[in-house]
Formats: structure tokens, C-alpha cells, sequence
């Protein structure tokens, strides 16, 4: 990618050259622009409240110490959003608590929510009701996902990136990012019809 | 179109984008209604999950960060310091305890040493006591008696 320093804000520019000279107070100035960004993501990726401030302070502290190999060739926040996925990656990886694989066991409460929220999909009902239901089990099969398929499918369905964006976060080719992404999404599927197949 | 690249392209399909192909044989195929439905439920769920509204970050975050990397670089300054004391006290006491093997393991005569005091001092009270009581034979202790009875005339002999 292009060096963008020039497209950047000038104050953002400022700051940046400041916190790589050392200045902490410039880094604040930074982490006031992007905090609530990094938190969104941080929460969208470990769906955790209770962690999300201490993980983005980590990745705050982390992005300090490493900001002078931030070489303006990418935006800052791309920037720390590599650092924070990656951040949250390890995290996802050293705290996992439930089974890697995916193949849930759901109860029959589950499979027919999944079924009884298909049929209203299809009716397009906005019951907020629902809505709240349908996040609840998709987050689910997320949380139990392998974090390499939960973090390129947050980047994707949830952020709204595109297959670039996400290849130069994860600093993968874009061809690289689209074959996981596809079998991230199969198994994702599969894991929702055996959950409607159970009732 | 077979149903395996039906729903390849159900998978891969971008925000309901899809070809003239795959519509007709979803619309002809129950299977493949059925996963069309299932891969567009997955989607309402991560547009619920994106739609949650994350935590808020606390009043005061960006300052407090500020503190604890105020405070961190304090504590890597001490770090540094410790690290630099302790390093030179290994030094020290690697090259210490080098000097004494090679003190221990060197042979007194060596090239590298030479005998020491205690050394020559232990060599001479042996050679004397060899010399007053025991293994020298009785012609050579006789000898010795009478050179030290005549020096002026057995000197020479001695000598040679």
C-alpha cells in the first residue's frame, strides 16, 4: 500500500511523531481518538464485557511500545487494529475454555429457537424479542468457534471489512483470506443446521 | 448447476448478490431453499451481534493509560538498572571463581607457575630429613662425614 501520511489528519500526524519520540501524553491524545473503536472490537472479538477494558488497555500499552515501527503506510487505526486482533487472538487462544471444534450439543431449547427464528426470518419479523434470541445463539456458536475462524468472521460479518482490509490486518494474502473465510462460514452453517436438525 | 456449487455460491454470496443460475435452481430445489434460508439466518445473527452496543470505554481511560505507561517506564528504568548491577556482579563472580579453578587445577610446576614458597620450604625439610636417617646408603653418608671433617683437601674431589 501507498504511503498516506498526507491523507492523514495533521494533528493525528503530530501526535503520532510525538508518541514515537517518547511523549506520553501525545500517545493520550491517541488513544482519546481510537478507544472507542479498539473497545468495539475488543468486545466484538472476546464477547466479554467484563475483560474488554483490561484487554484494551494491554493493547494500548502494546501499541506504545511498538508505535515507532508505525511507518504511516497504513492508517493508524489499521494499524492498531492489527495490533488489537492480534492482541485479542492470543487472548482468544490462551483463555479458551470451551472445546476448540466446533460440533455443539445443544439442548432441544436451542434447536428450536434456531428453527422457530429460520420461520420468522422468513416472514421478516423485527421482534426485537427475536432479534435479542438469534444474537444470543449465534454468539454462542461464535464463542465456540476456533479463533482463527471467530476473528476472520467478526472482520467480515460484524466490522464490515473487506477482503483487503482484513488481508493487511492479518497480514495474509487477499486469496489467503477468502479461502478462510469461506470454510469459516461452512463450518459456521454447519454448526447452525445441526443445531435446527436436533428438534 | 449442481446443489454442491449451489451452495458454495450461497456461502461465498455477498449481501443476497446473486447469480441469474443460482435463483433459478433455488427456486427449483427444496435442499438448496432450505440451506439459502439457513445461510441467511447466520447472517441476521452476526448483523444482531454487530447491531449490540459494546462497553463503553470508563471516564478517565486515556488518562489513566497515561499514568500506567508513566509508571511502566519507571519500573523498566529500575529493571534496567538491576539488570545492569546483577549482570556485573555474575561477571564478577564467573571470573572469580575461574581464577580459582585454574589455581586449584594448574600442577605446581608447570610452566604457567612456579613453586612457591611453602612449596621450597616443604622440599628442603624433605631433603633433610632423607639426608639425617634413612634410604642414603652408609658409604655415601661416610663420605660426607669426612668431607665435612677435611674440607680443604676433599673440596676438589667433591667438586668434581
Amino acid at each position: 500500500m501507498e504511503p498516506n501520511r498526507a491523507e492523514q489528519d495533521p494533528q493525528e500526524v503530530a501526535w503520532i511523531q510525538s508518541a514515537q519520540r517518547g511523549d506520553r501524553e501525545a500517545f493520550g491524545q491517541l488513544v482519546g481518538r481510537h478507544q472507542q473503536r479498539v473497545f468495539a472490537q475488543v468486545f466484538r472479538l472476546v464477547r466479554r464485557r467484563e475483560d474488554v477494558e483490561d484487554l484494551a488497555q494491554e493493547i494500548f500499552v502494546k501499541a506504545f511500545r511498538a508505535v515507532r515501527s508505525y511507518n504511516f503506510r497504513s492508517s493508524f487505526g489499521t494499524w492498531l487494529s492489527r495490533v488489537a486482533v492480534n492482541h485479542c487472538y492470543d487472548f482468544l487462544r490462551r483463555d479458551r475454555t470451551q472445546p476448540v471444534a466446533y460440533s455443539v450439543a445443544p439442548g432441544d431449547r436451542d434447536g428450536g429457537q434456531a428453527n422457530d427464528l429460520v420461520e420468522s426470518l422468513q416472514s421478516r419479523t423485527e421482534d426485537p424479542e427475536r432479534q435479542a434470541v438469534l444474537r444470543d445463539l449465534v454468539g454462542k456458536l461464535l464463542e465456540r468457534a476456533p479463533a482463527e475462524d471467530r476473528v476472520i468472521l467478526v472482520l467480515k460479518e460484524m466490522e464490515g471489512m473487506s477482503v483487503e482490509e482484513i488481508s493487511e490486518i492479518l497480514e495474509l494474502r487477499p486469496g489467503t483470506v477468502k479461502v478462510r473465510l469461506f470454510r469459516a462460514r461452512k463450518r459456521m452453517l454447519e454448526d447452525w443446521r445441526s443445531l435446527r436438525q436436533e428438534r | 448447476m449442481r446443489c454442491e456449487d449451489a451452495h458454495a455460491m450461497l456461502i461465498d454470496g455477498e449481501g443476497g448478490e446473486q447469480s441469474a443460475a443460482l435463483r433459478a435452481h433455488v427456486a427449483m430445489c427444496a435442499a438448496c431453499q432450505a440451506y439459502a434460508r439457513d445461510m441467511e439466518g447466520l447472517r441476521a445473527g452476526f448483523r444482531a451481534l454487530a447491531a449490540q452496543a459494546a462497553p463503553e470505554p470508563s471516564w478517565g481511560f486515556a488518562a489513566r493509560l497515561v499514568r500506567r505507561l508513566d509508571e511502566l517506564e519507571e519500573k523498566s528504568r529500575g529493571a534496567d538498572f538491576l539488570e545492569q548491577v546483577g549482570r556485573r556482579v555474575v561477571y564478577a563472580a564467573g571470573l572469580l571463581t575461574l581464577l580459582l579453578l585454574l589455581a586449584l587445577v594448574l600442577p605446581a610446576s608447570s610452566p604457567l607457575r612456579g613453586p612457591t614458597a611453602s612449596e621450597l620450604y616443604w622440599a628442603q625439610a624433605d631433603t633433610a630429613v632423607l639426608t639425617n636417617y634413612s634410604i642414603l646408603p652408609d658409604e655415601t653418608l661416610a663420605g660426607r662425614e669426612l668431607n665435612s671433617q677435611a674440607p680443604g683437601v676433599n673440596g676438589a674431589e667433591g667438586k668434581r
